[in-house]
């Protein structure tokens, strides 16, 4: 059998944003599924906005209420949402109550009802929300496994795609003979982690397709579901070449630090202590990308926007005009109750929007105080996605980290993540006579012969400016607390530019 | 479209409706309960008789308060309406008798009118215009509607 010979499954928008991603490009067309979780957790809301998405006047949708929650109050708030459009009721979008058949009858005539509205409408959806709530006891004359596999059955021949909604507690998922019916299992959780709501989605099955393994973040929203894809929806993305341009500081001798410059679409993390220029190098890597025609994002979670962009223009960069032109983004992110992935949703409609080739984020640590407990835990798994996504689009990022000063040890990150960026500037205080000053060094740089000379450095009006040649009349200087080799300056300038003379 | 005179517009306007359209109708039925039967009708399809019931007895109550006429009107717990017919014979019986109305008293047959607007009056307040006048065009397919912000007139 040849791929054309095969059936061709058409796949439906569900109009859940992200979720197209997660199942694979789309719902199967005339899949029955089920939507399971705890009260409270999304349900009615995503089918919701799979009818709205997909109901149309000649192949309508059907939204059969059973028990539970008035029709009149879903419909009451549900129309908060702004996917709801009530021009489609009743043309496009019927709800039709079944809670006296319920009540009156058993599980047949329930069965018997929708038979008859489906063959009168011939619709494209179906809904049946809430399923569970049929089951009154077991004095019905039908169960509801059988109910469920002739609804499947029926439904199936009907071309109609359905969803089944049922309030499931977790442990409830185990050897359900109910699930093994569906073509599609969709599980919403929805967790408090100390004083922070997490909601995650599980396509738990899904016939036909191949969906994205794994628990994704969703939020809900006045816009109804968005879905948070653990792979960033970048999973049709072919992974960049690497590419040979440098990225320019802005600053001649930090970019000769670097072999000329960053490599593009590179992850570079830029540690430091408080007050050692983290956040000033990183604007003026920004600042540098704009004026080279290199559109760029900043993700900022401790200062506003507008504060950033005002500590910008003290060194004399302009960050307001790129942001009217449409070159720059500056993202505030601090809701305390953030997933990584909606982070990078996020970062990543703002790199779609502005086109980004650079991107700062300052910093991880509060990144880190952005996200719920629950996501704190997962960080250094959470940022190499991260990561590995944005760099294989192209776009370099610079992080910025806070370190903690220690005079006996030396430290690149306190979140074990060096692994994970391709080059390490450490910022760090010496104390060198009498005056506690800064140096710098490139600690690693991948694919690339980068200087190893510690180098003075000062922060003023005009950002970071490394001062004179590498510090060579101090021994000890990575520990914080040098010691004094005897030479002059002027010996040990002589000294370096006979050696850089012999190695050149 | 959200104040009771609008509400009462309405209403009035739908049992005009009820009175010149359904000519077939047994001569017994008052407007009021055909139009009552044809939101129950489309009301109970999508939420339910209890869903209903409940709405048509809140209503009731509403409506009492505004014209006692209507205390002996009853609904069951199917929603159905009773002795609505015969409140709005008597109501009629007693306006030819006496020859005038009083000043500022409801004209005859307003007691279903008072009714009617205040069942519209709660799908309002609960769905909202854009939903109760969906409602109102599936119940009435061949009258013509309008929304607050636009420039037709209401026809039904």
């Amino acid at each position: 059998m040849t791929a054309e010979d095969k059936v061709k499954i058409n796949k439906l928008p569900t109009g859940v944003p992200g979720l197209d991603e997660i199942v694979g490009g789309g719902l199967p067309e005339f899949s029955f599924n089920i939507i399971a979780g705890a009260p409270g957790s999304g349900k009615t809301t995503l089918a919701h906005q799979f009818v709205f998405t997909n109901a149309t006047p000649e192949r309508p949708a059907l939204y059969f209420t059973v028990l539970g929650e008035s029709a009149i109050k879903m419909l009451r708030y549900q129309q908060q949402y702004t996917f709801f459009d009530p021009s489609l009721l009743p043309g496009s979008i019927r709800f039709i109550n079944l809670s006296q058949v319920v009540l009156e009858k058993d599980l047949g005539a329930v069965l018997e009802e929708i038979t008859k509205e489906v063959t009168k409408s011939s619709p494209a959806v179906v809904v049946v929300d809430s399923f569970r709530t049929m089951v009154r006891g077991p004095q019905d004359g039908m169960d509801l496994q059988a109910f469920i596999q002739r609804l499947a059955l029926f439904l199936a021949s009907w071309q109609a795609t359905t969803f089944l909604i049922g309030e499931y507690a977790e442990d409830e998922l185990r050897d359900n003979p109910i699930f093994t019916v569906a073509d599609g299992l969709f599980w919403l959780r929805q967790t408090t982690e100390r004083n922070s709501i997490v909601r995650k989605l599980q396509i738990v099955k899904l016939r036909g397709q191949a969906s994205v393994p794994g628990l994704h973040t969703f939020r809900i929203t006045n816009a109804g579901v968005q879905a948070f894809s653990r792979t960033f929806g970048l999973t049709a993305n072919r992974r960049s070449a690497l590419g040979l341009k440098r990225l320019s500081f802005g600053i001649p001798e930090m970019d000769k630090m670097l072999d000329g410059g960053v490599r593009e679409g590179d992850s570079v993390l830029v540690a430091g202590s408080s007050g050692t220029g983290k956040s000033v190098l990183a604007t003026q890597f920004i600042a540098e990308g704009i004026r080279q025609g290199e559109s760029g994002i900043v993700a900022v979670f401790e200062e506003r926007p507008q504060a950033y962009a005002e500590r910008a223009a003290t060194l004399g960069l302009d960050l307001e005009k790129p942001q009217r032109d449409g070159k720059l983004e500056i993202l505030y992110l601090r809701p305390l109750d953030l997933s990584v992935d909606e982070t990078m949703h996020s970062i990543l409609s703002a790199v779609k929007k502005v086109g980004a080739k650079r991107l700062v984020i300052d910093s991880l640590a509060g990144f880190e105080m952005a996200l719920s407990p629950g996501f704190r835990a997962d960080f250094r798994e959470s940022l190499y996605r991260m990561i590995f996504a944005l760099t294989g689009i192209g776009v370099t990022i610079l992080s910025t980290v806070e370190v903690d000063e220690s005079f006996i040890e030396f430290p690149f990150s306190t979140y074990s993540i060096s692994f994970l960026t391709d080059d390490i500037i450490r910022l760090r205080y010496v104390s060198i006579d009498g005056q506690l000053r800064k140096i710098m060094t490139v600690i690693k740089m991948r694919g690339g012969n980068h200087a190893k000379d510690i180098r003075e450095y000062e922060i003023t009006s005009d950002g970071v400016v490394i001062l004179g040649k590498r510090l060579t009349n101090y021994q000890g200087l990575i520990g914080g607390l040098p010691v004094h080799t005897g030479r002059s300056a002027a010996q040990e300038d002589a000294l370096h530019d006979s050696e850089v003379e012999r190695n050149s | 479209m959200t104040n009771s005179p609008e509400m009462r517009d309405l209403a009035r306007r739908l049992l005009t409706y009820e009175a010149v359209a359904d000519k077939n109708s047994r001569p017994m039925e008052s407007p009021t309960l055909r139009a009552y039967e044809k939101l129950r009708q489309c009301l109970v399809s999508f939420a339910g008789v209890a869903s209903f019931q409940s709405i048509a007895v809140r209503a009731l109550v509403l409506a009492q308060a505004e014209d006692p006429s209507l205390c002996a009107v009853q609904v069951t717990a199917d929603g159905e309406l009773q002795a609505l017919g015969d409140v709005e014979l008597l109501t009629k019986l007693d306006k030819d008798t006496v020859g005038s109305r009083q000043a500022g008293e409801d004209p005859p047959g307003e007691a279903g009118a008072i009714l009617i607007a205040r069942i519209l009056g709660l799908l309002l307040t609960f769905l909202g215009e854009a939903l109760t006048l969906s409602l109102l065009r599936n119940a009435w397919p061949d009258a013509t509607f309008d929304d607050r912000n636009s420039g037709n007139g209401r026809k039904a």
